[in-house]
């Protein structure tokens, strides 16, 4: 007879399956993909910086207001996109499609915890890709001779990272859950990320709330351009309400995720 | 005895594809090899068997339970699939391990485990060498070791000798018997019908989805009454022995050999004939110097099933 499963041992089957996952997700070609974008930010806080240290436009800009475009556009609606799309379609995908999915079907583990431990992997992978982007950022934008502003911003620097956590969190759900759904999940995703996040979230009524990008606009402590539009058409959520309906998104497409391994039967092409 | 494995009206479809067609079968302890040209649905009813497949149609129990979605019984099977897909970074001891801790077992049995069952596929040398760099062989006894290293009661081994080297060959057929004599569930699936002669003679026959024939390769060719069974018997004086068979109601045919040594004859009682064939030899004074039965094998069983 076997033993009932507890939550001890899922938490400890959760964790081997992240581990067994972190590395078939970081030694892959999707990592140097991530890292040119990446770069890519890094560049454009590199270019800021010289835009400040040089005036080269006559406008009174401020490292913070640099800072805050930067993670509004670049980090949280592209850099987080991206690196939760790439990895989070291939959690299960790319098991099916390697066919090394037997190995963990066949262990006696409920597949919900092999897509929870899955799913661990992906917010560890985004987390160790995505920070020290936005640390680096930071530095690039904050270090002179006055550290003043450096240290008087660390508070909204803390609070971009908490919502960079939110936002892989919801976004890295939802992608999951179309890698364990769909054959072609990352043009789904794609479609997802720039179609229905990119169109709905601004319309007015009721449907942008059906994003995840409505939720996260909520809570940015500064504003982009598109933020500053989709107030005009609605009002922003309240901040509170916004972080919870973030985190229930996420368990709402974990969920589903979960419930979708349990029930599909994946037939490995020979 | 209570069997291990038991289906009961058993199909599986992908949409317009029948793979496995209304299948029954009942497996105990045991090798059995599971017998079929590619694409009979050997591979499908594995993955039924296994819990990797839903039944379309009937039921698949393994030790009473059903299987499907039955992650408590997947500790009591180990499967070795046809496909040569590993984590390529791992190496073989990492591998083993990462999947003994998923299975529940310490870290100190993890251990143990991992370096036993690397000395029963002779891997010990190559524990700690990354699978990506492996031959062939060796990574279809890593693929093995997975398999076996939990100790699983069933034994699901899909072409478990592709591409593995006639030493590799033969010590896995010996494994695979020792297990079935351990009294392990081992079914093993082959399309090459000498490799499962080899291993069993307990067979269930696939072909479009279908179990032809299930039991005894010879038990089953003595079924087949259609195909009366092939004797070749190698003796000084062949036109005496002919004359001394020929009034037997089995008897159905005696051919002489082209070169006059012996000759084939076609008994539809063939352990009737060999009951009675010393006796025979005796009063009628023949010599003896050979007799094989070129029916009594897979491939002509096959041949005759799928004709």
């Amino acid at each position: 007879m076997s033993k009932p499963y507890s939550l001890a041992k899922g938490w400890s089957d959760a964790k081997t399956i992240a581990f067994l996952t972190l590395d078939t997700l970081f030694w892959s070609k999707k990592t140097i993909f991530v890292g040119l974008i990446s770069l890519m930010v890094l560049g454009l806080a590199v270019i800021g910086r010289l835009v400040l240290s040089y005036h080269w436009v006559n406008a009174p800009f401020t490292s913070g207001q640099v800072f805050s475009l930067l993670m509004s556009t670049a980090v949280v609606h592209f850099l987080v996109v991206f690196v939760t799309l790439f990895y989070g379609t291939a959690l299960i995908s790319e098991e099916v499609e390697g066919r090394t999915i037997t190995y963990l079907f066949l262990r006696p583990v409920p597949k919900g915890v092999i897509m929870l431990g899955k799913y661990m992997a992906l917010l560890w992978t985004s987390v160790i890709l995505i920070l020290p982007t936005v640390f680096l950022s930071y530095l690039i934008l904050y270090l002179r001779a006055d550290m003043n502003p450096f240290f008087q911003d660390v508070a909204l620097l803390g609070k971009d990272l908490g919502i960079i956590f939110l936002a892989i969190l919801a976004y890295g759900g939802m992608f999951s859950l179309l890698g364990a759904w769909l054959k072609h999940s990352i043009l789904a995703g794609l479609i997802y990320a720039f179609g229905w996040e990119g169109i709905i979230s601004y319309l007015p009524g009721f449907t942008r709330k059906l994003t995840v990008t409505h939720y996260i606009q909520s809570i940015l402590p500064h504003q982009d351009a598109l933020g500053a539009l989709s107030q005009l058409i609605g009002r922003r959520t309240e901040p509170m309400e916004a972080v919870i309906t973030l985190v229930l998104m996420a368990a709402f497409f974990m969920a589903t995720g979960c419930l979708l391994l349990r029930e599909k039967e994946y037939v490995l092409e020979q | 005895m209570t069997p291990v494995l038991e289906g009961k009206n058993l199909s599986k479809w992908y949409g317009q594809v029948i793979a496995v067609n209304k299948v029954s079968f009942t497996l105990g302890a045991g090798v059995t090899g599971l017998l079929g040209p590619n694409g009979a649905g050997k591979s499908s009813l594995m993955k039924l068997i296994t819990g990797q497949l839903k039944p379309s149609q009937g039921e698949i129990t393994l030790f009473g339970e059903r299987i499907w979605n039955n992650y408590g019984l997947l500790h009591r099977i180990g499967f070795c699939p046809e496909y040569d897909n590993f984590y390529e970074r791992m190496t073989g001891a990492e591998f083993l391990a990462a999947l003994l801790r998923i299975n529940g077992f310490s870290e100190a049995d993890v251990q143990a485990r991992v370096a036993s069952a690397l000395v029963v596929v002779n891997l010990t040398e190559a524990r700690d060498k990354k699978i990506g760099a492996y031959s062939k062989g060796m990574r279809q006894r890593i693929k093995l070791a997975q398999a076996i290293a939990h100790d699983p009661e069933v034994l699901v081994l899909d072409e478990p000798l592709a591409g593995m080297d006639p030493v590799g060959r033969h010590e896995t057929i010996r494994l695979v018997r020792q297990w079935g004599k351990e009294g392990k569930c081992v079914i093993v699936s082959s399309h090459i019908l000498h490799e499962i002669e080899a291993m069993t003679r307990n067979i269930l026959l696939m072909h479009n989805g279908q179990v032809l024939a299930e039991g005894d390769v010879h038990q089953i060719r003595n079924l087949i009454d259609k195909h009366p069974h092939n004797i070749y018997i190698r003796c000084p004086n062949p036109r005496r022995l002919a004359e001394a068979l020929i009034g037997f109601a089995d008897v159905v045919s005696v051919r002489f050999n082209s070169n006059g040594d012996g000759i084939t004859i076609e008994s539809r009682k063939p352990d009737e004939f060999y009951a009675r064939l010393p006796e025979l030899m005796l009063r009628a004074e023949i010599d003896l110097d050979e007799i094989t039965s070129p029916d009594d094998n897979l491939q002509a069983v096959f041949h005759y099933l799928v004709k």
